[in-house]
């Protein structure tokens, strides 16, 4: 598989690592003392937390201005139990792991339904916090730290000498660096990615959006441990002098600096944010001065990051071999819970925004199979009707019932489980994912892969990852936009990208799909492809509720239309029945001079 | 009674500095880290400016009216162009990138200070302001404890009706509900967010003479501790919401006062944090915070 | 005072001169100058100790162009290398790893005891580079078992017997609060005046802690005052102790106030005004008290403009005393220099004669009070050899 992160440089793509690490390599034997090695290991050691913060703040795209808290943890952990239990370096560090994940869920439970703002101050309050806890209590040694802090030894062997602590990082990193790219490049990194770009919407493609927030900080702790657990036994004196908001601050700058979501971004971040302060030491006084306006300059020219996560992929099916009959898979594998129940079915539905009765008392049940639309003016509760079925708002009242099995209360995400995808009015893709990563993470309730699956990248992913991709594009060719799979969302022309959302939402193997206006904004040779496409739809076994304003379009697919005004169902039947019931018409036209579409009186089929 | 009334001295400060942050969240949706920095310059400007008329005979009323005026036009000015330089070009960008280039400008403004004014702590003349007190409710209060927090009521209800009677004001609140609507409604986006970042920068600067006054010690990091207490202040009053920051600088203020008095001093921010985590936990967008848009 | 001053400057001339001879002495038995010898000074030169560093510099500069103008040691002249140590441990290891690398032949320096821990270690494992200290007073760093850590200055553990001494035997205080901010040093400092109190003179001080940085004290100073104690001692820093006085004036309470000898900076009287008077520091006596260094404080002034600080004079010796047993080793090797270094007996320094013990703290270590007079600082009272307490001549 090839992640965004494959740039349009195959060559240096894939020579550049390798060259990387040689030069990583030999950077003790060509420096000029044992100074720059030193810098050279501060560069790896913020290279991991880099790497860490990368997945909490690039990824999942949550602002921590906290993150040295963990790093703190990691190292305190490692300190304390190798001189007061006398525990070796490789023994504490599971324990540094484990804490400070433990403290990532402490911090990350309560605080991850926050908005990222306020997420950001309540980071800050942490990273003081732990700060300050560790100055204040005598365990820590308080303001003095913890020294005598043995090195890291193997067979015997310690790490004491600049150069052996060098290649020890060096290692460390690559530990960091394997497990965080397998992260970033499965199920969960995409939902992270999806979290980030538009957090609603992956919600309501069934990413759990709380849960995997929580993973993101979970494995940002436990890299950050990692990191200061390393710390501890190089430096063999620690303090919380080292773990202060700065500190945070500096890693934050990192990967912001080098490119979110940029693996080598965030490792040239390390090297400029650690290497360039270094450099600058002979200007003494005006070093970090000189250090804050280059890091103004090059934001400026570079808002993106110095090395930015790519936008485009190439050719994302390269490994797949030919398409072939991928289509024939399509059709759905599950079976329905209850095959003689609707497909859905509400009644009594309401919903109330302050005085307003957005939804009131509506009913409908479309079957198996069905093409159903929704109409009414504008403002007539339509949406409110597509949000309380999802999960997006909270019925008052009322039943909603897939399959005959109830759904009301559940979250988006397990509504999406149970079998119902939709796509949004005003379209709602992850922008900077290139199109076939927009159906990945559409498929994420139906992938199995786990979290250790995941991090080492075991057969089983690999064999689901594939097995994704070629159903992925077996979608995307659904839809017509195989041959654009590798571009960016945002790049996408309009109709495209209506298209790319219905495969996304399809990509959830749903018995429903919900449609919001799927063909607003569209040309007429355009909106008669989506005809197609929701016929299309229909015989791969998938009932479609769709809700437009188009009468050509409802007229010409629906099975069943379902008006609604002001809230209330007025009426429902066949289109025939539909377009001369006198109450619809009446709606339409605004007998009483009320909420008049524009739009739906002229498209009015005369 | 008397750590209420520390409190709120210190409250006040933190008030007019957690403004700047608010107003200007509330309208780019930027946490501007280089504030407290605004506030640190204000206060070295104002040492400047008396130290430069410490040598005339002028009358002490003026001279401190005279270097409140130039700390607070010369801050503002400072605050626009950091916009116009630093935070405007990169308005469209990802919002990360412009919080890092506001942390770029805040750590320049702090070694250029270090690089002008020294390392060392400058003080402000301890002779200026009277030291006369007076008791209440057995509590011991300065008469400069009472200018100043008069001074910072006052200044604060200017800007509130600033922002609610006048044309700006209005295009400001305009503003922070929805930028593009408000430009499709003619407002000047970029001419407002100017005078946004020139009324935070006036606070700043005159919390900062003010702070000077009042403690005398300024440096050039006393704006990183201000930053991050205003900051708290205005996310604890509800980010974007004017008096929100007002409340949320006094409750701050008062919270710190009393744990230090009754807990310990060395805990006190960890109070301070925790409270504030309660509270967002409870009540996640702060005290007075209403649901605000988010721009990724 | 004009005479003191003058007896002081004979003083020193004499002393210096001494060094001179000495100096001159051995150029002469030395070949050819080569490469200058290196002197590691690892200070904060950035941050808000900066300043501070920043003294420290110029007192190393001082001693090296004094020892140069006599011809240097070995017959190679002295060169001060500076490294930033941010007062942070971290950069600390990487500020000392610099100097290591810049082939320093020992280092003379260090400000805070935080980040000298980790610099002392990196010197130890490079083959015991000598490290002499002019400021770092927890006693931490020469007890660490390495056998290149010395020190020009006093430690805390010192520091609080004598400051604990004074409050009970010349203050006769019976409430006593001791107060630090949280630092190693200032915490170490409190810690041992309290118990000093406890055990020697039956006091059972109250201990409160502030976090510096924060402006405002008033409301500790209010739980404080509710107290009602005779005496409060900071252990920590100037920049607080300025606040704490003109707050706990401004609040109308009347304790007396005392600091640690890192109280001991002129900020504290600009700070404080008017409120500063009758504020007594313990510390070690400052270039201005000492008749040895008068001559020193005048150097400085005219080089640099401004007050030599509070521990520059004890770096300049820290050079001086390193300097002497680099001659008297009469080899750069880090280990000699090392033995010759426990070898020095009465070494005649501007902070007044001293020598170190086995794990090269200084002794004896030399303490005073000072007080603040009309918004002045004066000297105050010293301990005779008999311990009775006689105002400082």
């Amino acid at each position: 598989m090839t992640s965004h992160l494959s740039a349009s440089r195959p060559l240096l793509l894939r020579w550049g690592p390798l060259l990387a690490l040689v030069i990583a390599l030999g950077f003790p034997l060509g420096a000029p003392n044992a100074y720059w090695v030193d810098v050279g290991i501060g560069i790896l050691t913020f290279g991991m937390l880099g790497l860490g913060l990368n997945l909490v703040v690039g990824y999942a795209g949550l602002l921590d201005l906290g993150y040295a808290a963990f790093y703190a943890i990691g190292a305190y952990t490692t300190a304390i139990l190798s001189t007061a239990a006398h525990l070796s370096f490789w023994e504490t560090l599971p324990f540094a792991i484990a804490f400070s994940a433990i403290a990532g869920v402490i911090v990350g439970y309560p605080t991850l339904r926050l908005r990222s703002d306020y997420l950001a101050i309540v980071t800050l309050g942490f990273g003081e916090i732990v700060r300050i806890t560790a100055t204040n209590l005598g365990f820590t040694g308080g303001p003095n730290g913890i020294y005598g802090i043995p090195p890291a030894s193997i067979f015997g062997y310690q790490f004491v000498t600049e150069n052996s602590q060098y290649y020890l990082a060096l290692a460390f990193l690559l530990v960091v660096l394997f497990f965080t790219r397998h992260l970033a490049r499965s199920r969960l990194g995409r939902a992270w990615l999806s979290l980030r770009e538009d957090e609603s919407a992956s919600e309501a493609v069934g990413v759990p959006s709380v849960r995997v927030k929580l993973w993101a900080y979970v494995f940002g702790a436990i890299f950050g441990g990692f990191a200061g657990a390393f710390f501890a036994a190089r430096l063999s004196a620690i303090s919380p002098d080292s773990f202060t908001y700065t500190q945070s601050v500096n890693i934050l700058i990192v990967v912001v600096l080098g490119g979110m979501a940029s693996f080598p971004g965030v490792l040239l971040g390390a090297g400029v944010v650690v290497g360039l302060p270094e450099i600058l030491r002979f200007i003494s006084n005006w070093r970090l001065f000189v250090f804050a306006l280059g890091l103004i300059a090059l934001m400026l020219l570079r808002p993106q990051g110095l090395w930015p996560a790519a936008s485009r992929a190439h050719d994302p099916f390269r490994n797949l071999g030919p398409p072939g009959d991928d289509e024939d898979g399509l059709a759905r594998t599950r079976a329905p819970a209850d095959p003689n129940a609707p497909a859905l079915e509400v009644e009594g539905l309401r919903r109330r925004f302050g005085g307003v009765l957005a939804v009131d008392d509506v009913s409908f049940r479309v079957d198996r199979g069905q093409i159903v639309s929704i109409i009414g003016p504008n403002g007539a509760g339509k949406t409110t009707v597509f949000n309380c079925i999802t999960g997006v708002t909270r019925p008052d009242a009322g039943k909603v019932e897939l399959g005959g099995r109830s759904v009301r209360g559940m979250q988006p995400h397990d509504i999406v489980g149970a079998g119902l995808a939709r796509t949004f009015q005003g379209i709602r893709l992850f922008k900077a994912l290139p199109a076939f990563e927009n159906v990945l993470v559409g498929m994420y309730t139906r992938q199995r892969a786990g979290i250790l699956g995941s991090l080492l990248h075991t057969r089983s992913e690999r064999r689901e990852e594939r097995e994704s991709l070629r159903r992925t594009r077996a979608w995307l060719s659904f839809v017509g936009l195989e041959e654009i799979a590798g571009v960016k969302a945002s790049e996408l022309a309009y109709g495209d990208q209506r298209r790319l959302e219905i495969a996304r939402a399809l990509a959830s193997e749903p018995d429903v799909l919900l449609l919001d206006e799927p063909a607003a904004g569209m040309n007429p040779s355009e909106k008669r492809d989506l005809m197609g496409l929701v016929r299309r739809i229909r015989g791969l076994g998938v009932t479609v509720v769709l809700i437009d304003h188009d009468m050509n379009l409802v007229m010409g697919v629906s099975d069943r239309v379902v008006v609604i005004d002001r809230g209330r169902k007025i009426a429902e039947g066949t289109p025939e029945e539909i377009q001369h019931n006198q109450q619809v018409v009446d709606a339409y036209l605004g007998s009483d001079g009320g909420d008049v579409d524009d739009e739906a009186v002229n498209t009015w089929p005369s | 009674m008397q750590y209420l009334i520390n409190g709120l001295t210190i409250g006040s400060f933190y008030a007019l500095v957690a403004l700047g942050y608010t107003m200007i969240y509330g309208i780019i949706r930027l946490i501007n880290f280089a504030h407290g920095d605004l506030f640190m310059v204000g206060a070295f400007m104002g040492w400047t400016v008396l130290g430069v008329f410490s040598a005339t005979h002028a009358p002490v009323a003026v001279v401190l009216m005279i270097s409140l005026l130039v700390a607070m036009a010369v801050v503002g000015l400072l605050a626009v162009g950091m916009d116009r330089i630093a935070y405007q070009p990169l308005l469209r960008a990802s919002r990360l990138s412009i919080l890092i280039t506001a942390l770029g400008v805040s750590l320049a403004l702090e070694n250029g200070a270090l690089i002008l004014f020294g390392a060392g702590f400058d003080t402000y003349p301890t002779n200026l302001l009277p030291t006369t007190t007076f008791l209440l409710g057995g509590a011991t209060v300065s008469w400069v404890q009472v200018g100043m927090f008069t001074l910072s009521l006052l200044l604060m209800l200017l800007l509130y009706l600033f922002v609610q009677h006048t044309a700006v004001g209005t295009a400001m609140r305009a503003l922070s509900f929805d930028q593009d609507a408000a430009r499709l409604m003619g407002v000047n986006v970029e001419g407002v967010i100017m005078i946004t970042f020139l009324l935070g920068g006036v606070l700043a600067a005159a919390s900062g003479v003010m702070m000077g006054l009042y403690y005398t010690q300024i440096n050039f990091l006393m704006g990183f501790l201000m930053g991050l207490r205003a900051f708290t202040a205005a996310v604890l009053g509800g980010i974007g919401n004017i008096p929100g920051a007002m409340v949320g600088g006094l409750l701050i203020g008062v919270l710190q006062s009393f744990a230090a008095g009754y807990i310990s001093s060395q805990w006190q921010d960890v109070i301070v944090f925790a409270v504030l985590i309660l509270v967002l936990v409870v009540k996640p967008t702060g005290i007075f915070g209403e649901r605000v848009v988010e721009r990724m | 005072m004009q005479t003191k001053r003058l007896a002081a400057l004979v003083a020193t001339a004499a002393t210096a001169s001494l060094l001179l001879a000495a100096c001159g002495g051995s150029t002469s038995t030395s070949s050819s100058a080569s490469q200058p010898i290196a002197i590691g000074v690892p200070v904060p030169l950035s941050g808000p100790y900066a300043s501070a560093g920043q003294d420290i510099v110029n007192g190393a500069k001082l001693a090296a162009a004094k020892i140069n103008k006599a011809g240097g040691v070995l017959g190679r002249k002295i060169e001060i290398v500076p490294a930033d140590d941010q007062c942070d441990p971290q950069v600390g290891a990487q500020a000392a790893q610099k100097l290591v690398s810049q082939n320093v032949v020992g280092i003379a320096g260090g400000y805070c005891s935080g980040a000298s821990l980790p610099e002392s270690t990196v010197f130890h494992s490079q083959g015991d580079l000598p490290f002499v200290m002019d400021a770092s007073t927890n006693p931490q760093l020469t007890e660490q078992g390495f056998n290149d850590i010395f020190r020009t200055i006093g430690r805390d553990d010192e520091q609080g017997p004598f400051a604990a001494n004074f409050i009970a035997n010349y203050l006769h205080a019976k409430k006593v609060v001791v107060m630090d901010d949280n630092t190693t040093y200032a915490a170490g400092l409190a810690a041992n005046t309290i118990s000093a109190l406890k055990s020697q003179y039956g006091i059972t001080a109250d201990h409160e802690v502030i976090t510096a940085g924060q402006s405002d004290y008033s409301s500790v100073l209010t739980k404080i005052g509710q107290m009602h104690p005779d005496v409060l001692y900071y252990t920590g820093y100037f920049t607080e102790a300025g606040l704490l006085l003109k707050q706990a004036r401004a609040q109308g309470l009347k304790f007396t106030m005392m600091g640690g000898d890192a109280t001991n900076d002129p900020t504290v009287l600009s700070t404080a005004g008017a409120a500063a008077n009758g504020f007594i520091i313990t510390t070690s006596p400052l270039a201005q008290f000492l008749g040895t260094a008068s001559n020193y404080v005048s150097q400085y002034q005219a080089a640099y403009n401004k007050a030599p600080g509070p521990y520059s004079v004890y770096e300049y010796d820290a050079v001086s005393v390193l300097a002497s047993a680099i001659k008297s080793a009469g080899s750069t090797n880090a280990k000699k220099i090392d033995a010759a270094l426990h070898q020095v007996k009465d070494y005649k320094g501007l902070t007044g004669t001293f020598s170190f013990n086995k794990i090269g703290d200084r002794v004896p270590a030399a303490y005073i009070t000072i007080i603040v007079k009309n918004g002045q600082f004066t000297a105050y009272q010293e301990l005779n050899s008999s311990g009775q307490w006689v105002p400082v001549p």
